[in-house]
């Protein structure tokens, strides 16, 4: 199968089960949003050593907040509930709270729920304030900037992590420039993140190692300096692949993605350097979300 | 469907405990079960039929035409569905509601939302003393929910509030807010001496300075209180009818009080509109 002569390989792409929760992040203006947003998804590309995987989501207007202020829509997905629970009130606290003027609520209304301003109110040492207002409870913490307002719990919900596909190009540079657009393209979908660096994974990697003590560790096949090396998975005219992730609340906006983002990147061609599309398969060993490429197209 | 309508035939002597007739208490009966539903009334118990023409179906639905302030505990314990009461309504109004929604479209005496646990009660015109307040011996007064009064409000609004919001779009009385233990009051009109008097925690909004403020409150000096905007931006999904609150902005001056009982409550007085 080809999409603008681009091959795409007959394999999957492999994901997990995660859990997700959304948070909304407000501040007095975009900027100021976008430190707070900046700060919580600093380090939480991977789960296998940040703890969680976290990205801006989206843009809201002030009419889509609780409080009417410019604000960021932020997911956060982690391998449990417990290491949710665990992430989200220390990333609120130390990135969000700290940064000036912000405010956070929660994005997701589900049953099950983790604590945000439940736990972080204790920062206000006595002094904070607890609000009832249209059946949320919020809490109002003092602070030295003023007040920081924070809903007191956040939904959560199953999730999938791990959505992926490959670019494979002729240099990083044209690998870069389809990805770049591919991401772009994802990020106009609802309820995914690309939680890596820009989107794009530079070192994608596979299941284990030589070395006992990594869970994880570089993708040989797939590296284009090994390729007289080892059983390498890349033609003679490859010479960069990149990786992005996606991870979503469901395998049907993961789908979605991974369309639009394989498309984007198939839309500038062997003609521009961009030869081929795979995916990370790691043989049915690291997740039971099976999402076939060819698949996406039917 | 139509709403359950009972329509009183002509104004009552005495009070009239009409908490039977909340949609909890009807759903499932038919109307002749509705009609001999027993009231009480002065010595006497009386049936339903002998006061009120009553027709309709819709039984999560219940309308009260030519109401009066003789009918009192109405919506009493109503934990679902909607009561709309066509003229006044007398004290006690939505007594220990613990849901669902009650419009008046007079007035309505005093002790509204009495012990309210949760739901929304809306009047129109005025309400007497002691909204949202508890009765003497209580614990508490309301413990959650929301009341909107477009008129004034009478005296002790809120008296020992435990959650909750009060709105009181009129002028509101004497001690607006006293002893309350937590909540929500905002007074867009005039509100009279002493507002907030004895509270321990809880907000008082006030649309405009107060005649006197005790000097148990300290100034806190004018603020952007980024609480103000939440609180507003909420009101304003929850219910239509308080855009009004678009025009008020987050900045107020706040005083901290009431400093003889622990302090933690706080009166905003809104210093600015437009501004959002």
């Amino acid at each position: 199968m080809k999409l603008n002569n681009v091959y795409i390989d007959d394999t999957f792409a492999e994901a997990f089960s995660m859990k997700a929760t959304r948070i909304i992040i407000t501040a007095m203006n975009l900027k100021w949003a976008y430190r707070a947003a900046n700060a919580i998804r600093g380090f939480a590309s991977s789960v296998i050593a940040c703890g969680c995987e976290a990205d801006i989501e989206r843009e809201l207007k002030p009419s889509e907040t609780p409080d009417g202020r410019p604000g960021i829509s932020v997911m956060i997905f982690a391998m449990s509930t417990k290491d949710l629970e665990k992430q989200v009130p220390m990333r609120v606290g130390q990135s969000v709270m700290t940064t000036v003027t912000t405010a956070c609520f929660s994005g997701l209304q589900t049953e099950e729920k983790i604590s945000l301003g439940k736990s972080l109110r204790f920062f206000g040492d006595g002094y904070q304030i607890a609000k009832v207002i249209n059946g949320k409870r919020f809490w109002r913490i003092p602070v030295m900037h003023g007040e920081f307002i924070c809903e007191e719990s956040t939904g959560i919900t199953k999730a999938i992590g791990g959505g992926n596909f490959l670019v494979l190009g002729k240099t990083a540079r044209h690998a870069l420039t389809a990805c770049e657009k591919a991401v772009d393209e994802i990020q106009k979908v609802s309820g995914v993140i690309t939680a890596f660096p820009g989107g794009v994974v530079g070192s994608g990697s596979k299941i284990g190692s030589k070395y006992d003590f990594l869970t994880a560790s570089t993708n040989e096949a797939y590296c284009p300096t090994l390729k007289g090396q080892v059983k390498t998975a890349l033609t003679a005219e490859i010479g960069s692949v990149l990786e992005i992730v996606i991870d979503g609340i469901d395998e049907k906006s993961i789908s979605k993605a991974m369309r639009i983002g394989i498309e984007a990147a198939c839309s500038f061609g062997p003609s521009k350097g961009i030869y081929r599309i795979s995916a990370g398969n790691y043989g049915g060993n690291l997740g039971k979300h099976l999402f076939h490429l060819r698949k996406l197209f039917k | 469907m139509n709403a359950l309508t009972f329509t009183l035939i002509s104004r009552p002597k005495f009070t009239l405990d009409v908490s039977p007739l909340i949609p909890d208490n009807l759903e499932g009966k038919n109307i002749t079960h509705i009609k001999n539903i027993k009231l009480r009334y002065g010595k006497e118990i009386v049936k339903l039929e002998k006061l009120f023409l009553i027709k309709g179906k819709n039984f999560n639905h219940v309308c009260i035409e030519k109401s009066c302030d003789k009918l009192i505990y109405i919506g009493k314990r109503m934990a679902k569905g909607l009561i709309d009461i066509k003229g006044d309504a007398g004290d006690f109004l939505g007594q220990e509601m613990k849901n669902g929604k009650i419009n008046v479209s007079g007035d309505a005496g005093s002790w509204v939302g009495n012990r309210m646990i949760d739901g929304q009660i809306n009047i129109n015109g005025n309400a007497g003393d002691y909204v949202g307040a508890g009765l003497p011996g209580d614990p508490y007064g309301m413990k959650n929910g929301l009341i909107n009064i477009k008129g004034n409000a009478g005296d002790r609004v809120g008296d020992r509030m435990r959650r909750g919001i009060i709105v009181i779009q009129g002028k509101s009385g004497d001690y607006c807010g006293n002893r309350i233990h937590a909540g929500t009051i905002i007074a867009l009109d005039r509100v009279g001496k002493h507002p907030g008097d004895g509270m321990r925690r809880g907000t008082i909004v006030l649309a405009k300075k107060p005649k006197h403020i005790s000097a148990t409150f300290k100034s806190c000096g004018n603020l952007k209180m980024e609480f103000l905007r939440l609180l507003f931006t909420q009101l304003i999904k929850m219910d239509p009818d308080f855009k009004i609150f678009k025009k008020y902005g987050p900045i107020a001056h706040r005083f901290s009080g009431d400093l003889a009982r622990n302090g933690k409550g706080e009166i905003l007085i809104l210093q600015l509109i437009n501004r959002r």
